[in-house]
């Protein structure tokens, strides 16, 4: 079978850790660089400082000692460049877009900041009030508040108990975090933390030296997040939340799953479930959303994790009387997988809908590095990708049996509802 | 029939079929029937497969067809790996020439309609809330003044044969637009072509004339109650420039520096984020943007004959609502007196120079900006502007400044919770004080104290409050 990743790509380890993937995509005009920082809301592991990485992300784009933030958004301005970042779980991602002649500008403010951030305090307060800020924007959202409750329910000792954005309460109290926030820097954002894609038409002879020139003396750091193991789950858990304005209530199923791996069956097998079972072409979502039309909305929620996570399905219930009907239904369905096997050709279809679903994806430079960065997050390399398509291949029938055993007990489960009862 | 093709070496195939007609058409107390004739069309069965049919067929080759209704144009789109373009094509030719129009599938989407405007925009998106009341404010009573999925009460009025109707009414090939981009065979766009010919009518192809936007007089402002933990504010008014124009290059340099969109570029978010920490961002626009909370690129397709000014502000600390009002008018009112300066135009400039190419980054987006470009009547999107770019200088922008932004007469929505002390507070007219946690320059603070005496002379009979179950409820 042809690599589901066809693009030809090199990887460079500087002697400080520091990794350089270049991928040479043949699109012309525009380079992408993302930056992928393999630290995110995971390594907030002290009690009180959620929200760290996140808070991060923002504080990364408030200048140096060279640049300041408006000398940096200048010259990004003057490269046309479409910047941003993310934070997520396992990682931080900060990514820009920009004309190919203005590569080796961008690396040089690039690593600048990462080597030499200063925020004042009283810059660190203001950019604290604008994560506030993004936290109210969110916060209309009943689904926001849902996944937030369900990892609060689901986990009790991991940090993927919280979100990315964090407690409300810690996020409150940043202002007062600075020297914490020094630390945080200090802890992660280190070249053996990070690796650099850069996607476009360039190879690595022309980046490499621009990544030795503007890198290369990037210090190494000596911190390893421990990162407190979840307890196994005994009994399953239920949280509710009764929402203050009129919305249509919403219900969350989520079993603990495993961690993301290529090679090891469990996660890959949870990908085509979270396909077979709650997809639009699965029976779950023509019976719940075309034929009854008693939910509007399924979502599985199956993401890759570096530590084991949850897998979940949400739906958004028309009416509230049919709340727990439509969550037995989503049980129905996990249990379904561990007393029969799938039909061959479903599993088949599945696994075509996810190659072409992938390479229908890649069609510029800036979709290929952001597809890349999750995976290099997880696993260093490109490569990773290939292997897990070749693993979703040699996955049979008994292999989903076996797994939905594994994972989908109901002692390992938390249900979340949210309705607006308008009292 | 006019056809845009980008024949390329992509595996992908995208399609982009366009219809010059939109919400605007929408008959009065039919509000939402060009929306629920799409939604028909795109996401309900053919008369040869049924919806559950035809996701089940597309589903192996990952893809889907969806579609866009805005007030003057309808797309509909889908892109397929070459592999598989026969299978795709059939059964999307079928979609649009040969509608199902069961009853089933029409009592879902007019229920996905409903919940749209009730739990999506009224419930969950204060920010797109407020984005979307300002133009039913500003073109209150025309052709532009619903929201594209309609109102709750027409969409419950509306039936099967009504929908049935205006799709025999208004999809007709001398309003079509087909759109076809990347490694399709030679012959294909002529079978396209053949078959949308064979089956749909020609249709009326009389354009769409529209009433001028009323003037706004003054400051008018509707404060939108609900229990929420920000403030929304967006504020705009018409503006005589749309892309055809031959100021909108000037205009789209006035906007960018001021506001581009989700960019820590433009003027008003370093003032009132960067600066002074209100928010997670401000911006403004000279075109339709929906969606802007979950995107960073406008999508194209969106063509109109009138477009408004528009400044979006993030949600706010309620005490501090008044405040960035009173900050976004300041600002505006600083650009229309002040200009921008050389140096800025000459950045700005550069800037668009080069995003241009991000904006068409994609196969997809670069037909659907083709698209446009017919529309408009505009030469290819990315060569147009750089090319009108590179003739502009700051005068020719600082001359658009003066003649079409105004800090004067704006219309306003607010999403807030306890509406009746923001309208007090607006109406008093009293300086809004803003406190920090940090030291903050005394050049800001000077500033501050012009920006929250800022005066806004609003009456009591050009301020009203509704409930946000008011919104969206009937035209």
């Amino acid at each position: 079978m042809t690599k589901i990743f066809p693009y030809k790509y090199d990887i460079e380890d500087l002697d400080n850790g520091l990794r350089l993937i270049t991928v040479k995509t043949g699109y012309p005009n525009l380079i992408a660089l993302y930056i992928v920082v393999r630290a995110g809301s995971r390594n907030e592991i002290e009690p009180g400082k959620s929200g760290f990485a996140h808070l991060f992300e923002h504080l990364m784009f408030r200048g140096t000692d060279r640049f300041s933030s408006e000398q940096y958004d200048e010259i990004l301005k003057n490269a046309g460049a479409d910047h941003n970042a993310y934070t997520a779980d396992d990682r931080t991602v900060y990514h820009v877009v920009f004309s190919s002649e203005d590569l080796e500008q961008m690396m040089m403010i690039e690593a600048d900041r990462f080597q030499n951030l200063k925020v004042p305090i009283d810059l660190f307060k203001t950019e604290t009030r604008a994560v506030l800020g993004e936290y109210n924007k969110n916060a209309s959202s009943p689904l926001t508040r849902l996944l937030e409750v369900t990892r609060d329910t689901a986990f009790t000792t991991h940090t993927y108990k919280h979100t990315t954005m964090g407690f409300i309460r810690d996020i409150e109290n940043m202002p007062n975090m600075y020297e914490y926030s020094l630390e945080f820097f200090d802890r992660y954002y280190r070249p053996e933390n990070t690796t650099i894609i850069v996607a476009g038409d360039v190879g690595s002879e022309s980046v490499l030296p621009l990544v030795n020139k503007y890198w290369g003396s990037w210090q190494r750091g000596v911190y390893t997040a421990v990162v407190p193991a979840e307890p196994a789950q005994n009994s399953p858990r239920h949280a509710h939340i009764d929402w203050p304005t009129p919305t249509l209530p919403w219900v969350i199923v989520a079993y603990k799953g495993p961690a993301y791996s290529d090679r090891r069956k469990d996660m890959p097998v949870m990908d085509l479930i979270s396909h077979l079972g709650f997809s639009e072409s699965s029976d779950l979502y023509q019976r719940l959303v075309i034929r009854e039309q008693k939910v509007d909305i399924l979502m599985p929620l199956f993401e890759d994790h570096q530590d084991p996570f949850l897998v979940m399905v949400a739906a958004r219930v028309k009416d509230p009387a049919d709340i727990h009907g439509v969550s037995d239904h989503i049980i129905s369905t996990f249990d379904s997988f561990k007393k029969a096997e799938v039909p061959g050709e479903r599993l088949e279809g599945v696994k075509s809908h996810m190659r072409y679903d992938f390479a229908l994806r890649l069609d510029n430079s800036q979709a290929i590095a952001a597809a890349l960065a999750p995976y290099v997050a997880l696993a260093g390399e490109p490569e990773t990708v290939n292997r897990l398509f070749d693993t979703y291949a040699g996955i049979d029938p008994s292999d989903v049996q076996h797994m939905a055993n594994k994972y989908f007990d109901i002692s390992r489960s938390t249900i979340v509802t949210l309705c607006h009862t308008g009292k | 029939m006019e056809s845009v093709l980008l024949p390329g070496s992509s595996p992908i195939v995208t399609f982009r079929i366009l219809f010059r007609a939109g919400s605007a058409l929408d008959p009065k107390g039919q509000e939402g029937i060009a929306s629920l004739t799409a939604a028909m069309l795109s996401a309900g069965g053919s008369r040869s497969q049924r919806y559950e049919e035809i996701v089940e067929a597309m589903y192996p080759m990952a893809t889907s067809f969806r579609c866009q209704v805005d007030k003057e144009v309808t797309v509909f789109m889908g892109e397929t790996h070459v592999d598989n373009l026969d299978r795709y094509y059939r059964i999307i030719r079928d979609m649009l020439l040969n509608p199902g129009w069961r009853p089933d599938d029409f009592k879902r989407l007019k229920e996905d309609a409903v919940n749209y405007l009730k739990v999506s925009l009224r419930g969950n998106n204060d920010e797109e809330l407020a984005k979307e009341q300002l133009y039913n404010f500003i073109y209150e009573g025309m052709p532009y003044g619903h929201e594209n999925a309609g109102t709750i009460a027409s969409l419950e009025r509306i039936t099967e044969g009504d929908v049935k109707r205006f799709y025999e009414a208004c999809y007709g090939t001398s309003i079509m637009l087909l759109g076809l981009a990347g490694g399709y065979p030679d012959r294909f766009p002529s079978q396209v072509e053949f078959d949308f010919a064979g089956g749909l009518t020609t249709g009326n192809e009389s354009e769409l004339v529209l009433p001028q936007p009323k003037k706004i007089t003054g400051l008018h402002m509707q404060i939108i109650e609900k229990e929420t933990r920000g403030t929304s504010i967006s504020l705009g008014f018409p503006i005589a420039v749309t892309r055809s124009h031959p100021d909108w290059p000037a205009l789209l340099v006035a906007q960018s520096y001021l506001g581009q969109h989700r960019s820590s570029n433009s003027f008003l978010y370093k003032q009132m984020r960067q600066v002074r920490g209100l928010n997670y961002g401000d911006y403004a626009y000279i075109e339709y943007f929906p969606r802007g909370m979950f995107q960073f690129h406008p999508d194209p397709n969106l063509a109109r004959q009138q477009q408004i000014f528009q400044i979006w502000v993030r949600p706010v600390e309620p005490q501090n609502g008044l405040f960035a009002l009173r900050m976004a008018l300041y600002e505006l009112r600083k650009l229309v007196r002040d200009g921008i300066s050389l140096e800025d135009f000459e950045s700005t400039r550069r800037f668009l120079t080069k995003f241009v190419n991000v904006l068409v980054g994609t196969q997809d987006a670069r037909l659907g900006y083709a698209l446009d470009s017919r529309i408009y009547r505009i030469r290819e999107f990315p060569v147009y502007v750089k090319e009108q770019l590179g003739v502009l200088t700051a005068q020719d922008v600082n001359r658009c400044i003066r003649q079409y932004l105004q800090p004067d007469n704006v219309k306003i929505v607010v999403v807030t919770q306890d509406a009746e002390s923001f309208r007090h507070a607006a109406l008093d007219d009293a300086p809004s004080p803003i406190t920090y946690g940090s030291p903050m320059p005394k050049q800001v603070l000077d500033e501050d104290r012009q920006i929250e005496n800022y005066h806004l002379g609003l009456t009591a009979d050009r301020i009203s409050i509704l409930a946000v179950d008011d919104v969206f409820q009937k035209p």
